[in-house]
């Protein structure tokens, strides 16, 4: 019986090599904003990460991108059971990891204990220690996962990427594993992280059809030379272009814009703990002295007035196409510099020489933006830092790195480095924004740049997260809108559409939210 | 002679004030763009013309100037004045000290430089980055290069002999290190070094402002409300790729040139007798 | 005094050949110093403890728990026998020694051929082929900045061959036009002819090599022995300083080298990468050392060996 199982092994590995030849012989070469640091979905720090990880993984549940509905292609039933702090999940039987082996139920208890074993030292693993408890194989092909408490959206809550049992040794899963440059996945394309590219391999699959043979990443260069090579045909994409060359991409007949939903909106983030914005006059002024139409005119070069812009000022912490956008709260397009001085004045600030003072101390504002959104809103910093000049406050502006970003910026700890830091997020289809504006406390608001702290924002939030209903949940976040808009912790800018730029030979380019692989098994190029 | 020496080293100053002086009126902050002047030559925008944001070209200039003028300077002095240190340790014959400093001086020359620059650049708080430091930090690593050909020079000289030898003609001691070695031989030497590392060190900000872009940073070299001459050649160097910006190139490598004019200038001044 | 000089001849290269052999392990050494001042550590970049519990268990794991000198001699044990560690950033999860085999021949090559330019304007200058004329073209060009040529020559690579710019003939392109960068920018050639033929020309006005010119002998062998120390010193400056630079060209090209090992590296304080790519330079640096004490150590043969000056009687 076991030479048989061998044999079957033997002919299901060597079937699924030869499937990845089976496809067309072309590479399809693209521009990514930088390289992935990891191809290890728990370590994923950056876009780049999260969109690579589509391609060599398969979330257990994810959005359609042309439905909006939840599916799933490794799940064919689910149920939820113990009184719903949990859900059986019945997997499909003909899956195989790009290896050969077969995916099992255990695979998924195993990603679940990977994330909660305190080994695996993961912020992304960390957030899920909040949301299961554990996880139980019943059999060959299902499994039980167990949540901490009853969602009412429980499904919502898998849309993580499942690794594979066998390439681990136990169930914690450091950084430097191997599997973070040479990773299995199930998903439509294996890849390898090079120090200069990734390259991966499509691979067919029960569930997976990719008709692109090999794909190519490589890090994006100066935007020029990315669209002279894309012009070239060196390569076929550009994951996303700065508005300033998408006027010659979209002339040429080669290539086309292709919009990419990351639901991404800009802001400012004001530091409330300093003693001269602890006043909320004194951030509603700022907000009034912004000219977000000049902003956007001189950095995005979107022309007042003009039709479909790519760039729509927002009032609030979501996009206008969100159902959780609140429409009652009017987006300030223009500056009003006599309102901002009243409101200036009635909080206190006196006007010296021209320059704003606080309790007889000059104002100078120490201005942060990460560095790497200077490509698509050129020189926004210091157009902000002109503005804020003209209205006499004295400012200094900085550039910060990813990893500053992420490991101080995120974490709340650039209180004493700066006053305002210029910032954009980005969701997918779930715009849930409680990390960013909760009091950091007890694992909450991990996301809060500044450390904001309000108990009314504090219990909207919690609205949300016990929300049984979509109503309910965007009440809630209808009310957040408005609150936010008037406390302003963050002086809210505006959506930037991301575009990306294909050549006309890639067809079928389905284009996920936030995730962009998703649909790759539709995309054709060259054969 | 000794006429056109000193003429020449007046050149040299002259030169030097031309890109340094300047630095002290550059604005703190670039005006706004001007869409409609995008890459406007120096016609339509005097003196230099306009980016790609129609901002006057000058304002670069300028802000450059301030970012590596004195740096530079002080680097060049600093690594001239590490080469007549090496040069008299081999005159006067140290023997251990020598020995010592020779060995410092291996390692110093041997470490991986941008990698002890950068580091330096990282460590710097973000409100004093400036080229400063970096700029001493490159001085003190070329300053084994330079001592060592000090010595060099020292040494065809004869060394100590060559000390002993002008004693016996009724020289005092300090006359001969500070003429005879340092004035006569030593010179065209440590000038040229110097020279040279003030070359480095401009060229080294370049790189480092770009290198800062490149890879999504804040500036390395100096604070992000300022743009240095790397901006301008960033633009510059577009012209392979069909953008009008041979104005911002020429700007660029005309900087440059009065640098490198200064050095030379300097170099020609040390060498004639 | 003669004396003295004759047996002090073998201080300078006994200290070059001593700083040579130290070199792999002193330099590691101090740059783990160095990197282990920046701000932050690797740890707290990949799970920082304000959203992550496992900060303290990863930097055991790496080491980092114990000061820079127990992460030092750990690496250190570990580098003995030959194993680099993984990258823990730049690229997670990769061992270190396939990238640092597949950085030492790019750099070498790199700079091996800027260093050839080098020191064929070196050599022209010695012997006049070079005439002093060339010098204002070469330091015209010179004028340009290294990372300005690189930048041209990646934008005509990247064009031209787009996603193949990584294969093997296109990495042949971007070492050799790289090298142009190194061996013409930033004055490096203008440099070397320059300043060869100052030491070349302060020598012919010597009276030795004038009387060696008027027994029919050449200049080049009657100064050679005299100016190769200071010659070989500045070789040896120029070469490190085409280290350097080897930096700046090889992230702008994207060339896999030592140098854009060191600089990713650092910035990502990936220390393993960092430390392995410190010890293929150190064993770069080590060997100009070599080469500088041989030159001396042949000069002062050669200078022992050259027949006695005999005393004049009175």
């Amino acid at each position: 019986m076991s030479k048989t199982r061998n044999w079957k092994r033997l002919i299901t590995g060597a079937l699924v090599g030869l499937s990845a030849l089976a496809t067309c012989g072309s590479t399809l070469s693209f521009y990514e904003e930088s390289l992935p640091t990891t191809l290890n979905p728990l370590y994923a720090a950056s876009m780049v990460d999260h969109r690579v990880n589509e391609l060599v993984f398969d979330r257990l549940y994810y959005h359609d991108p042309i439905t909006n509905e939840l599916a799933s292609r490794l799940v064919t039933q689910w149920e939820l059971v113990e009184q719903g702090k949990a859900v059986r999940l019945t997997l499909r039987k003909d899956i195989k990891w790009q290896d050969g082996k077969n995916f099992r139920a255990d695979d998924v208890c195993f990603t679940v204990r990977a994330m909660l074993d305190p080994g695996t030292t993961s912020p992304i693993a960390e957030g899920y220690r909040s949301v299961f408890t554990g996880c139980e194989v019943e059999g060959k092909d299902q499994a039980i996962v167990r949540f901490t408490k009853i969602f009412h959206n429980p499904l919502n809550r898998l849309g993580f990427y499942v690794l594979p049992q066998h390439r681990f040794d136990g169930d914690a899963v450091p950084p430097d594993h191997d599997f973070s440059s040479h990773p299995t996945g199930t998903g439509p394309a294996s890849g390898n992280l090079g120090s200069k590219q990734v390259n991966f391999q499509g691979i067919q699959n029960s569930h997976h059809q990719p008709s692109i043979a090999q794909l190519s990443l490589l890090e994006a260069q100066d935007p020029l030379v990315q669209v002279k090579t894309l012009l070239n045909n060196g390569v076929q994409g550009i994951i996303a272009v700065p508005p300033p060359y998408r006027a010659e991409v979209s002339t040429s007949d080669d290539m086309s814009l292709k919009g990419y939903d990351l639901r991404s909106w800009w802001f400012i983030a004001a530091d409330q703990t300093k003693p001269f914005l602890k006043d909320k006059k004194v951030r509603q002024a700022i907000n009034l002295l912004l000219d977000r139409t000049d902003l956007r005119q001189l950095s995005i070069g979107v022309k007042p007035g003009e039709q479909n812009s790519p760039c729509e000022f927002i009032s609030g912490p979501f996009v206008q196409a969100s159902p959780y956008y609140n429409h009652d709260v009017p987006v300030s397009a223009r500056s009003d510099k006599d309102r901002a001085l009243a409101l200036l004045t009635e909080a206190g600030l006196t006007d010296v020489g021209g320059r704003w003072h606080y309790n007889g101390a000059p104002i100078t504002l120490r201005i942060g933006m990460k560095a790497a959104l200077d490509n698509e809103a050129p020189d926004l910093l210091s157009q902000i830092g002109n503005q804020l000049g003209q209205a006499g406050f004295d400012r200094q502006t900085y550039k910060l790195s990813e990893d500053e970003w992420n490991t101080q910026a995120i974490t709340g700890q650039l209180s004493e480095n700066y006053d305002l830091l210029i910032g954009k997020w980005s969701f997918g289809l779930v715009e849930d924004v409680n990390a960013l504006f909760h009091t950091r406390r007890d694992g909450r608001g991990s996301k809060n740049i500044f450390n904001y702290s309000n108990p009314q924002v504090d219990a909207l939030l919690a609205q949300y997260e016990s929300a049984k209903t979509d109503t309910q949940a965007r009440d809630a976040y209808h009310k957040l809108h408005s609150m936010l808009a008037e406390d302003l912790p963050y002086l809210f800018l505006w959506k930037l559409d991301t575009k990306s730029a294909w050549r006309t030979d890639v067809r079928g380019t389905t284009i996920a939210p936030y995730y962009y692989w998703t649909e790759i098994d539709n995309w054709k190029y060259g054969g | 002679m000794t006429r056109g020496r000193w003429l020449l080293a007046l050149l040299a100053l002259v030169f030097a004030a031309s890109w340094v002086v300047p630095g002290f009126f550059a604005e703190p902050h670039l005006p706004d763009p001007d869409l409609m002047k995008r890459l406007a030559p120096p016609s339509e925008m005097p003196p230099f013309g306009a980016d790609d944001r129609g901002r006057p070209l000058l304002n670069y200039a300028l802000q450059g100037a301030q970012v590596v003028g004195i740096p530079a300077l002080v680097a060049g002095l600093l690594v001239a004045l590490l080469g007549v240190v090496g040069g008299l340790l081999a005159t006067v014959g140290g023997g251990r000290v020598e020995g010592a400093v020779a060995a410092v001086g291996e390692l110093l020359g041997a470490l991986p430089r941008m990698v002890v620059v950068l580091v330096v650049a990282l460590l710097v708080p973000r409100d004093a980055r400036g080229l400063m430091p970096i700029a001493l930090t490159w001085a003190i690593l070329a300053a084994p290069g330079a001592m060592d050909e000090a010595a060099a020079v020292a040494g065809r000289l004869g060394g100590a002999a060559f000390v002993e030898a002008l004693r016996a003609h009724g020289f005092s001691r300090s006359r001969i290190l500070l003429y005879h070695v340092v004035g006569l031989n030593l010179r065209p030497v440590v000038v040229r070094q110097g020279a040279e590392t003030m070359m480095q060190v401009v060229f080294l900000e370049i790189a480092l402002s770009y290198l800062a872009i490149a890879e999504r940073q804040g500036s390395f070299t100096h604070s992000d409300d300022i743009h240095s001459w790397a901006s301008l050649l960033d633009l510059g160097y577009k012209v392979v790729l069909d953008l009008p910006s041979w104005h911002a190139l020429g700007l660029g490598l005309g900087l440059i040139a009065m640098v490198a004019v200064t050095a030379v200038t300097a170099s020609a001044a040390a060498r004639a007798r | 005094m003669a004396a003295d000089g004759a047996r002090q001849w073998w201080i300078r290269p006994a200290i070059r050949l001593g700083a040579a052999a130290l070199l792999p392990v002193a330099v590691p050494a101090v740059i783990t110093g160095l990197i282990w001042a920046l701000p932050g550590d690797p740890a707290s970049l990949i799970c920082p403890p304000e959203i992550c519990s496992g900060t303290e268990q990863l930097a055991a794991r790496w080491n980092l728990d114990q000061g820079p000198v127990h992460f030092f001699l750990s690496w250190l044990s570990d580098a003995a026998s030959g194993d680099f560690g993984k990258s823990w950033r730049i690229q997670q999860g990769s061992p270190v020694t396939p990238l640092l085999l597949t950085a030492i021949p790019h750099t070498a090559a790199l700079v091996g051929l800027a260093l050839s330019l080098l020191l064929a304007g070196a050599l022209g200058a010695a012997t006049r082929v070079l005439p002093a004329r060339a010098d204002s073209l070469l330091s015209a060009v010179g004028l340009i900045p290294t990372v300005v040529m690189s930048l041209a020559a990646a934008a005509a690579v990247s064009i031209n061959y787009g996603a193949s710019a990584f294969d093997a003939e296109a990495v042949r392109v971007k070492i050799l036009l790289g090298a142009l960068a190194l061996g013409l920018a930033d004055s490096a050639l203008a440099g070397a002819a320059r300043g060869v033929r100052s030491i070349f020309e302060s020598e012919r006005q010597r009276r030795y090599v004038q009387m060696g010119i008027l027994r029919g002998e050449g200049v080049l062998s009657n100064a050679w022995p005299n100016a190769a120390p200071a010659i070989a010193g500045q070789m040896r400056a120029r070469t490190l300083h085409l280290l350097s630079g080897a930096v700046v060209v090889e992230v702008v090209l994207q060339i896999e080298g030592l140098g854009d090992l060191l600089w990713s590296g650092t910035l990502a304080q990936d220390f393993g990468v960092v430390l392995a790519a410190t010890f293929g330079f150190a064993l770069l640096s080590g060997s100009l050392l070599l080469a500088q004490a041989a030159v001396e150590i042949a000069v002062a043969m050669h200078v022992r060996r050259s027949p006695p000056v005999r005393e004049v009687a009175a």
